[in-house]
């Protein structure tokens, strides 16, 4: 069975995916196809979170803020400019490249513990900084009002599919992206600082540029996502830099499996799932009454700790440790191929 | 016999640094180490108090198996080990150092008179009672260190390294200091790299090389000192 | 700016200033001896005023303790030997209809506290000292409890917000024709008390003595006999002591809430980070100061731009002195 999986590895990729593209065509619940829109998005930041966190080894807390600052720039620049969506999402990329670089700065200056500090002050900077200009931001209740995205007469939110694919195919794109990236030279050089950095210091890799550029590509998928995101929701709420959406996305990063993109990406959309119908599904109502909320962040947190306590490799990890096992005791045909 | 090792094997992680070594020390005897840098002696002495894993062997002191003890017990049966490179407490005073010595139960008793047999050994420590312990010279720390482990009150005491890296008048000092505490009848063992000083506190000598005893001399008493020291040299060159 | 301005903003800022001194100090103690970060230590906070809270006042515990006090009292008789023995009980149990009050609450609330905290060491810290990259798992687990504890207050209490009794009950003072809040000044005095007491522990009893040797040099503390494990779980207690103090202080303040440790929690990051980690004098000179500074920038430009500017100044020294302003280097 595994060896089966291993020898069709990319059909059964395709395969996947096309099921994936068909959920919306057979699936008629408005709910679920909602749910994989943000599961996606949430995927698109949670992998690209692990390329700092996982790859270059940076206990960088400051991604969700990019995605943040990807949804308040194309929030802002649509509503109070008046400018298209289509061009408000890129220019939420670029702000939050720009500002990917402003904390890459110090932060690769420092170590361990300094730079997760540095990076959540970052982080609540932003959100101090939104908060203390209600006329431009909304303040506490976030920017309302955010125009949706459409094309001549087309409006996104009145089809069913139109989201879907779009985020589907940023996702898509992201996760190519990133798989490129770990394994061309750029990502070996990030995992060789991040393993033997005095080494690779000596042969050569320069650690500040390097880790430089893996903040600035890592932020720029969750600019585009911030700013499909407010689009979507047609709001930018200051929710996005709080303490539970933190948790949610980093359990995605962790329980998928560190530095692996692809654990990120699968779990992120199931986390997404199971966290959110917890939030919204009968029995839990029936149990927890108004408490649901709360108590489906406690779950996750469980979650967390016991995957850092067990397998601290994540779901991929894992996978990927029992494929490998099971392919050195029982060589398949499939595999003479490779 | 006091302490005895068998067969002792351990290292860091999967590298075995210390490989099937044996040695003892008989009631009242003190016996020296000595070896090429690198060769497993710091090692072998962590193993035996406990900060190391022992991959096999088995280590005995006092007719008890110490084997793997949690570094506290081993202490408490009265093994102190002095380790190498001037350790201490460096932001506390050399009293609040001393003071630590004698964390244990065991030593409650004894404190105060203790405290009178390191200061009467090394007099410079009374002076600089209040000082901490970073401001001190390297023979002053190393002193300390000593200091510290006889605050313990040790039925067997083990020194790493003490002389190294001091200047001889300094050492010459020390030299009495260790002397005058084996005259008191404490066993010990004491690694060192100056053959001369082993010579002049040990009874008995082992050369320590790739992790286990390559030669071990009768009583030095009963040997011409410049043959082993022909030997060990004579090793090294050749 | 007038003397009563320059006179409030002192107050205030130092107000501020003992809260942040009691979270950072444990923060920093925590950090100097176990090489952890806590990123729980909030959520400490906000465990102390509750559960002072819960025993002190009259909605908490006695509230619980009135039917089931009734229940007793009315069937008792039935019981036979075992109602004579229960009654008792249930008669106290309505007597305390009011509530415990304070001189029960802080007690429990303190131990409370030092119980969480080595719930919290247990589950969350010592599964991963001495492995491999544990100070950036340990944030991880830390975060994650901060949040259960946070969401399980809030199925356990509801959202609604609590307050605590005022300890000190009474006109406020007033200094250069300023009025302090007698729970401001109480806090002002209790304080450095607390902070001194805690410096005394630490230089002169055997434990305080441990925990510095620990901090200083683990592995000779070893060949000492001291018990580092112990000693870590100790140190975790004390620091968790400090925060329940600090949230005992705050709910006197503010409203008790769920998310009440989070922002003292950022400010206490600021603190650390000012006084460089591991340093208790340095600590408990940054968290006046960081105090007094953003007392003072509240009131030079406002509410909202104050933590901007403690924020900005914290990024500032990060960059120019990486282990914090009175921080040394690191061994």
């Amino acid at each position: 069975m595994i060896s089966f999986i291993h020898a069709n590895k990319k059909a059964l990729a395709v395969v996947g995916i096309v099921v994936f593209l068909a959920i919306p065509l057979v699936v008629d619940n408005k709910l679920l196809i909602h749910l994989a829109i943000l599961g996606m998005l949430y995927a698109v930041v949670a992998s690209n979170w692990d390329l700092t966190l996982g790859y270059a080894g940076v206990f960088n807390f400051a991604h969700l803020a990019f995605f943040g600052i990807g949804a308040y720039t194309s929030g802002i620049l649509t509503v109070k400019l008046g400018i298209s969506p289509w061009l408000g999402i890129p220019c939420g990329a670029v702000a939050a490249a720009i500002a990917s670089v402003i904390v890459s700065i110090p932060a690769i200056r420092l170590r361990g513990i300094y730079v997760a500090l540095l990076t959540f002050a970052c982080s609540q900077l932003v959100l101090l900084l939104l908060l203390s200009q209600p006329l431009i931001t909304g303040g506490q209740q976030g920017l309302t009002g955010v125009p949706q995205l459409q094309i001549g007469d087309f409006r996104f939110r009145e089809s069913k599919f139109a989201h879907f694919y779009l985020v589907g195919l940023l996702l898509l794109c992201s996760t190519v992206f990133l798989r490129r990236l770990v394994t061309s030279d750029f990502g070996l050089s990030l995992i060789a600082l991040r393993d033997f950095e005095e080494y690779a210091i000596a042969r050569g890799i320069p650690l500040a540029r390097q880790r430089l550029l893996a903040f600035l590509l890592s932020s720029i998928f969750p600019g585009l996502a911030g700013g499909v995101y407010a689009h979507f929701l047609i709001v930018a709420s200051p929710d996005i830099f709080g303490f539970s959406l933190a948790i949610l996305l980093l359990s995605m990063v962790l329980v998928g499996g560190v530095a692996t993109i692809y654990g990120p990406v699968l779990i992120g959309v199931v986390m997404t799932y199971v966290s959110e119908l917890m939030a919204s599904s009968a029995w839990m109502s029936e149990i927890f009454g108004v408490s649901r909320g709360p108590v489906r962040f406690m779950f996750v947190a469980v979650i967390i700790v016991l995957t850092m306590r067990f397998f601290p490799q994540g779901v991929w990890g894992l996978i990927k440790q029992y494929s490998a096992r099971s392919r050195m005791t029982e060589p398949a045909e499939g595999e003479d191929r490779v | 016999m006091l302490f005895q090792i068998d067969n002792l094997t351990s290292g860091y992680g999967k590298i075995d640094v210390v490989r099937s070594l044996s040695l003892h020390v008989d009631e009242g005897e003190r016996v020296g180490l000595f070896g090429p840098n690198g060769h497993g002696k710091t090692t072998l002495l962590r193993t035996v108090s406990g900060l190391l894993p022992v991959n096999s062997g088995k280590i005995h002191f006092r007719g008890e198996d110490i084997t793997g003890l949690d570094p506290r017990k081993i202490v408490e049966l009265g093994l102190i080990h002095v380790p190498q490179g001037n350790q201490l407490f460096p932001e506390m005073t050399v009293q609040e150092n001393l003071t630590l010595g004698a964390y244990i139960a065991r030593t409650d008793k004894g404190k105060a008179s203790n405290f009178e047999k390191v200061f009467a050994l090394f007099p410079r420590l009374k002076e600089r009672r209040s000082q901490r312990g970073q401001t001190l010279s390297g023979g002053e720390r190393q002193m300390l260190s000593i200091g510290v482990g006889l605050m313990g009150m040790p039925e067997l005491l083990i020194l790493d390294e003490p002389s190294i890296g001091l200047a001889p008048l300094v050492k010459q000092e020390l030299a009495r200091a260790i002397n005058e505490i084996a005259a008191s009848g404490v066993p010990m063992i004491v690694v060192d790299q100056d053959v001369e000083l082993l010579l002049s506190i040990c009874e008995r000598l082992y050369l320590i090389e790739k992790g286990t005893v390559s030669l071990e001399t009768a009583d030095v008493s009963q040997v011409d000192q410049a043959e082993i020291l022909e030997m060990y040299f004579g090793k090294v060159t050749g | 700016m007038t003397p009563e301005a320059i006179v409030a903003i002192i107050a205030s800022g130092l107000v501020s200033g003992s809260l942040y001194a009691l979270m950072a100090s444990g923060l920093s103690l925590v950090w100097g001896t176990v090489r952890m970060f806590n990123f729980a230590h909030g959520a400490l906070v906000m465990i102390g005023a509750y559960s002072g809270w819960y025993i002190s006042n009259r909605g908490g515990l006695a509230k619980v303790l009135q039917p089931l006090g009734k229940n007793i009292t009315t069937n008792s008789a039935d019981w036979g030997v075992l109602g004579d023995v229960l009654h008792p009980l249930g008669e106290w149990m309505l007597s305390a209809k009011g509530g415990f009050g304070l001189v029960v609450g802080v007690p429990v609330a303190i131990v409370f506290c030092g119980l969480a905290g080595y719930v919290i060491y247990v589950l969350l810290i010592r599964p991963f000292v001495g492995k491999p990259g544990a100070d950036l798992i340990v944030i991880i687990t830390t975060i994650a409890g901060a949040s259960f504890l946070q969401n399980g207050v809030q199925v356990l209490f509801g959202p609604r917000y609590k307050q605590l009794d005022r300890i000190l009950k009474g006109p406020p003072l007033e200094v250069l024709d300023t009025a302090i809040g007698l729970q401001e000044v109480l806090i002002i005095v209790l304080t450095p008390v607390t902070l001194i007491l805690l410096n005394l522990f630490l230089k002169h009893s055997k434990l305080g003595l441990a925990i510095r040797a620990v901090a200083q040099n683990d592995d000779f503390a070893r060949l000492v006999g001291i018990n580092v494990n112990q000693i870590y779980t100790l140190t975790f207690i004390v620091s968790s002591i400090l925060a329940g103090l600090a949230g005992l202080m705050l709910g006197g303040l503010f409203f008790i809430l769920p998310t009440m440790g989070a922002e003292p929690l950022l400010r206490a990051f600021v603190v650390v980070v000012f006084g460089g980690l591991g340093s208790l004098p340095g600590t408990i000179i940054g968290s006046y100061a960081i105090g007094l500074i953003e007392q003072s920038s509240a009131y030079v430009f406002s509410l909202y731009w104050a933590p901007v500017v403690l924020f900005a100044t914290l990024i500032l020294v990060l960059i120019f002195r990486p282990r914090g302003l009175m921080g040394g280097e690191e061994s």
